[in-house]
């Protein structure tokens, strides 16, 4: 699904934060990418998204087959590529129920589908909704605004479960939400995975993998991958700290 | 017309002056022959605005002082399966009250008068002929107060025909009233076209306007429009406008709003099209407790240049106002806003507000804003706020992490800021009218 060979990116102002990331995904597979704040976690997720304002100067991504680093950011999402955004952006005055349509829309047009009309578009809205527990006002919204910081990440999931990618990167979604709401974006998620589906869930803490079992656990530090093992790695992490890899850990964050 | 040669004539008025002489003379009454003559006369002295003048500074007159548009006689013969194809792109797809006027003149064949009691609703010249008592007075006060304002003075001599509407107090048009200026690219020519609005007390009426021309590239055209509003005592407008003028037309469109005590007034204005567009809003705030919205929103591409002025001047106490005005300027356009609001020594306890909010898309567009507040009142509750910034990168990632592509997330961006201001249109059937326009026209914008 997804091989990382030797990556490398830096920012604009020239501070390399990538710095050579080995990382191979199987189809089906759910990883875990584990590591404290400035280990380089949000922008392997945004170099992966085609972020603008990262240079990668070394190494490569074929996801599926193909160069993804050559792929313009639509065309990653159009396929099948879906990153859950740490901090979900607000766009006032973009319905989310048109935003949406346009979204699944392009997608079937990238694939030669025909486009969804408004009823079509509806059952399948509705159908996924039940999932997330979302009520339909928050279709009538604007694009996340004034959606709490617990919606904005059911959104995100909602989102993935409308899209149905082939590879999914959860950036940060278990931060900020509240037990209740971490159970449901949880449960989304595990009703998401599929065997030609494959996720990869980048977060500081535990907790979401206590949800959702990932298959493989991997420790990021300054850039490079520095450990990898099962599941077991991540309690391991909880109870050693980053530290135990070299870093201070930070203060737990509170649920 | 010895008259006027006791004056300095400007050079540029001098086309004008010849084709006064020279236009089919219709039996007028006196006054409005001396009304005429005066505004012709004084536009001979004046010439066009320049751009010393401060609320013409952001557009280019130029192109009309080297090529003059002589105002235009009859109307000409004009293809009317065009025009009936034109409208239906143009009007409420509900069936609507509708005035149509070509080039400037009523067009009997293609609106739909519906008549009712309280409700007078016909051409100007019409109404010069069956209702001087309405119309006179509103065309003195207007030649009165042009002498300072050129194009409005030529207004005056040349204006061929317009729409009047006088609704009777107490009475509720809920319907819109659709009133369309089209013009027919058929000739060369400038429009000069007079209206007026007269709302009885405690009545209330939707307008909605469209100014529009061929969608083809046709000749230039200038259309030089002036409409009065006058809302009485507790009674309630709303007058929206839409202009999708082509190509290559010049839309100067001046409204006067007089408002009475209680009356409230909500205009807003959606600027398409057109290769220089000026819409100009006067509101006199006359009788306590009015209400004031002036709202809008445009879109300028390409080299074309979009203004807005407004003026709204609170003369007695108790008086609100407020402006939301959004641009959007590309390619390297310009757009501009000046937002005056004169709040005058007695008008105690006013509440005026104005927002200016812009968009610019590319390196080469620009937009001006100025706000002007002039206050003379210590009580009062006045703010002004004017921001101008690019599209959101990060709304526009977000989106094409979405798999939207670039183009369309531009599109989208762009719509849901000039939506905020469309959002404020109360009649649910002239709002979806607007937004559809304006997300066709979106669907032209190069990506």
């Amino acid at each position: 699904m997804l091989e990382i060979k030797n990556l490398h990116a830096r920012l604009e102002d020239g501070r390399e934060i990538l710095k050579g990331i080995d990382l191979s995904v199987g189809d089906g597979e759910v990883h875990a990418i584990m590591g404290p704040n400035g280990s380089g976690k949000s922008t392997l997720a945004a170099v992966l998204a085609g972020r603008d304002g990262y240079e990668v100067t070394e190494g490569s991504v074929i996801y599926r087959g193909r160069d993804l680093l050559d792929t313009p950011a639509d065309e990653r999402a159009r396929e099948g590529l879906f990153l859950a955004f740490q901090y979900p952006v607000e766009i006032p005055g973009v319905n989310n129920t048109y935003f949406l349509r346009a979204a699944v829309n392009a997608q079937r047009r990238h694939r030669g589908e025909p486009e969804l009309d408004a009823g079509q578009f509806l059952r399948l809205v509705r159908a996924k909704l039940k999932l997330l527990d979302i009520g339909d006002d928050l279709l009538q919204r604007s694009v996340n605004v004034g959606f709490s910081g617990g919606e904005k990440k059911r959104n995100e999931i909602f989102q993935m479960a409308m899209l149905e990618p082939r590879l999914a990167i959860l950036d940060e979604t278990d931060s900020g939400l509240d037990i209740d709401a971490l159970r449901v974006v949880a449960r989304g998620v595990n009703e998401l995975r599929a065997p030609d589906r494959s996720i990869v869930m980048i977060t500081h803490y535990q907790r979401l993998l206590q949800y959702v079992e990932p298959d493989h656990v991997h420790v990021l530090q300054e850039g490079r991958i520095v450990e990898s093992g099962d599941k077991s790695l991540a309690a391991d992490l909880e109870r050693r700290g980053y530290g135990a890899f070299g870093e201070v850990p930070e203060a737990a964050e509170p649920a | 017309m010895s008259a006027i040669l006791d004056f300095p004539v400007r050079p540029e008025a001098r086309p004008y002056i010849e084709a006064f002489d020279h236009r089919a003379v219709t039996a007028e009454p006196d006054w409005l022959v001396r009304d005429r003559r005066r505004g012709l006369s004084r536009f001979a002295e004046l010439g066009f605005p320049n751009r010393k003048s401060e609320s013409w500074r952001y557009l280019d007159l130029q192109p009309l002082e080297k090529r003059p548009l002589i105002p235009a006689h009859a109307a000409p013969e004009a293809d009317e399966a065009g025009l009936r194809e034109r409208l239906a792109g143009l009007s409420l797809p509900e069936r609507a009250r509708r005035l149509v006027l070509v080039d400037g003149r009523f067009a009997p064949g293609l609106s739909i008068m519906e008549p009712r009691p309280g409700l007078w609703l016909g051409s100007m010249a019409q109404a010069l002929r069956e209702r001087p008592d309405l119309v006179r007075p509103a065309i003195e006060q207007a030649a009165a107060d042009a002498a300072a304002h050129p194009f409005a003075a030529l207004n005056t001599a040349f204006f061929a025909d317009g729409f009047v509407l006088e609704v009777a107090p107490g009475i509720d048009i809920e319907r819109p009233i659709e009133i369309v200026h089209l013009a027919s690219g058929a000739t060369s020519a400038s429009l000069h076209t007079r209206s007026l609005v007269v709302l009885g007390a405690g009545s209330r009426a939707n307008l909605l306007e469209i100014y529009a021309g061929p969608t083809a590239n046709g000749p230039a055209y200038w259309r030089n429009d002036i409409v009065a509003l006058r809302v009485g005592e507790g009674a309630e407008l709303n007058r929206a406008v839409l202009v999708e003028e082509s190509a290559e037309a010049l839309h100067l469109a001046q409204t006067d709003i007089m408002l009475r005590a209680g009356a409230r007034f909500a205009g807003f204005a959606l600027l398409l099209r057109g290769r220089r567009l000026r819409h100009e809003a006067n509101v006199a705030i006359d009788g306590e407790g009015a209400q004031c919205r002036l709202d809008g929103a445009y879109l300028v591409t390409g080299s074309d240049e979009t203004n807005i002025v407004t003026e709204i001047d609170h003369r007695v106490a108790g008086g609100h106002s407020s402006e939301l005005i959004k641009g959007v300027a590309a390619d390297r356009a310009h757009g501009a806003f000046q937002g005056r609001i004169i709040v005058r020594e007695h008008a105690q306890k006013t509440d005026a507000h104005q927002l200016s909010r812009n968009l610019i898309i590319g390196e080469r567009a620009v937009i001006d804003t100025k706000p002007e507040l002039e206050i003379y009142a210590d009580d009062v509750k006045c703010s002004h706020g004017a921001s101008v910034g690019d599209l959101d990168e990060a709304a526009l990632f977000y989106l094409r992490a979405r798999g939207i592509s670039a183009e369309e997330a531009r599109r989208m961006l762009i719509d849901g800021f000039l939506r905020e201001a469309v959002e404020t249109v109360e009649d649910l059937a002239t709002r979806t009218h607007l937004l559809r326009h304006l997300a066709r026209r979106l669907a032209d914008l190069e990506g």
